[in-house]
């Protein structure tokens, strides 16, 4: 018998109790690739009943799961195979279609979000991955659960700018579809550089065509564990620290690996991979600023904020990698402003700039995330925002992605509310210098040299 | 096969706490294989190992009966498989 100490147990039990630890998400990989036939009808018929049939004991199992460890899974999640190359058709209408299946296999087998509404036009579109793009103002617009997103740039494939133009007016078209709601729609878009095959998070979920046929991968979060655990240590040195967060996402870590076994196990599904992520919610105490403050900055975006990140998000990942031989997926920090209360307050009150966000982006996980910005960006503006947070991404062979929120009808200042784990936040201000003549050149921004390591 | 739990209860302390925990855990025909317990302050800390045999009883049925003698008396009580402390500090 493994001997517990009652010390143990009882910081288990205050990890889960007190600090918010839970798992975040336990995401259901579906490959798609057998539902593909030439009309779109019965390839969205093809599509609904396969995630009905495989994924249908997710939500029991998950709950079963819940009750025997007393950890709260947050979300119920399946991701499929990027929809472009599932959908023979370069009509959109067939897209949305199909787009809506999704959402109402979602729906029936009682899952929060489904991901995988995406293609991969890093290099180019085909007319399908054309197609799909064109459909998703209808799509996302037209459901509630669905996710899409687009990777439109790669260290081996450089910037499609073109693709980049196409999401930015897709942005706009979702915000203005949405108005009602704060154009809520575009949470539900990413826009990747490098995107994993095998992310688990929304909106970005996607089941890559080098996935298993199902899998399971599951993303653990404990931002709040890891906030104790520095506040509890104010005198530690660096080295100290690090070692202390280490040894904290380690715990963390093994229990997103035992949740996996077991899923994949009673799911009869590959264990595909934990994601070591640290995410935050809207809750208080849940959130990545906050273990930033921790560490002695009075606010995010005070100097030094991107040291004490990067400092982070590195400790993350070494405690996490020695607690499972199955990480992927994003694997980092996440800095969503709307999701974490203490970065919308640190942009409300003036310390938190999107160009200091997207510093930030070059040292730990995702990019620009959750951002609203106002209603009337400019295309191109939107574009050139994207395009820089590609090119971190691009130049540092990193996953880098943009969650951009022009909320219509939102000036500088105003206060948006998305609600649930969406958060609410400020609209950030935008830097209006021109940048036309740039972004409209057109074609590839060219591959890095990063890009050949053979 | 045997199931082992950990049931572990926070509150502040008052007479027969322990003795109504494990008269619940007994109506629910699971044993008791281990029990620590501390008062620090006035308050009531306690941790026991518990086990049942497959059948006999369920995690679910023993988190109801005790989360509502908790209720009861005062207590937080909680039951957690014994796999997630193993896993969470131990390889």
């Amino acid at each position: 018998m493994v001997f517990i100490t009652a010390q143990e147990i009882l910081e288990t039990v205050t990890m889960i109790r007190s600090e918010n630890l839970d798992v975040r998400a336990v995401p259901w990989g579906i490959s798609r690739d057998d539902c593909a036939v030439v009309a779109p009808r019965p390839t969205a018929e093809r599509i609904h009943a396969k995630i009905v049939r495989r994924a249908g004991r997710l939500v029991a199992v998950a709950a079963e799961l819940q009750e025997k460890y007393g950890v709260p899974i947050v979300n119920r999640r399946v991701s499929v195979t990027p929809i472009s190359e599932v959908v023979g058709s370069d009509d959109p209408a067939a897209y949305v279609e199909v787009a809506h299946a999704l959402d109402a296999a979602a729906h029936e087998v009682g899952i929060d979000f489904l991901g995988g509404f995406s293609a991969l036009v890093q290099k180019g579109c085909t007319r399908g991955d054309s197609a799909l793009i064109e459909a998703i103002p209808d799509a996302i617009a037209g459901t509630q659960r669905v996710c899409s997103s687009v990777n439109v740039a790669s260290t081996r494939a450089g910037i499609n700018m073109d693709a980049v133009l196409r999401m930015a007016d897709v942005l706009l078209a979702v915000s203005k579809r949405t108005a009602e709601h704060d154009s809520i729609g575009c949470a539900k878009i990413v826009i990747f550089c490098n995107a994993p095959e095998d992310n688990p998070f929304m909106a970005g979920a996607m089941h890559g065509s080098g996935e298993a046929e199902v899998s399971i991968n599951v993303a653990i979060s404990g931002p709040g564990v890891v906030r104790s655990v520095v506040a509890a240590n104010p005198e530690a040195s660096f080295i100290d620290l690090a070692d202390l967060i280490k040894r904290t996402t380690f715990k963390i870590t093994r229990v997103g690996e035992l949740i996996a076994r077991e899923a994949s196990q009673m799911l009869d599904a590959e264990l595909g991979i934990i994601d070591l992520s640290l995410a935050p919610t809207p809750a208080v105490g849940d959130s990545i600023a906050e273990i930033l403050m921790s560490m002695g900055l009075e606010a995010v975006g005070a100097p030094g904020t991107t040291a004490a990140l990067a400092m982070l998000n590195d400790a993350v990942k070494k405690g996490g990698t020695m607690a499972t031989s199955s990480t992927g997926g994003l694997s980092g920090a996440f800095i969503p402003v709307t999701e974490d209360a203490a970065m919308a307050r640190a942009a409300a009150d003036g310390h938190l700039s999107i160009e200091k966000l997207e510093a930030m982006t070059a040292v730990c996980s995702l990019g620009l995330d959750m951002i609203v910005v106002p209603g009337d960006t400019s295309r191109d503006a939107l574009a050139g925002t994207i395009a820089d947070v590609m090119a971190i991404g691009m130049i540092n062979s990193k996953t880098t992605g943009a969650r951009l929120i022009p909320a219509a009808g939102k000036k500088v200042g105003d206060w948006v509310t998305m609600g649930g784990l969406f958060g609410e936040g400020p609209v950030m201000k935008v830097n209006t210098a021109g940048n036309s003549a740039f972004v409209t050149r057109g074609g590839r921004i060219p591959a890095p040299l990063q890009g050949l390591t053979n | 096969m045997r199931t082992t739990v950990i049931v572990t209860a926070l509150g502040p302390d008052s007479h027969g706490l322990l003795a109504q925990v494990a008269t619940t855990i007994a109506e629910q025909n699971a044993n008791v294989d281990d029990v620590s317990q501390t008062v620090a302050s006035g308050m009531f800390t306690m941790i026991m190992f518990v086990s049942f045999d497959q059948g006999e009883s369920t995690i679910a049925a023993l988190k109801e009966a005790l989360e509502k003698t908790g209720e009861a008396i005062g207590l937080q009580i909680h039951v957690q498989h014994e796999n997630i402390f193993k896993f969470m500090h131990r390889i």
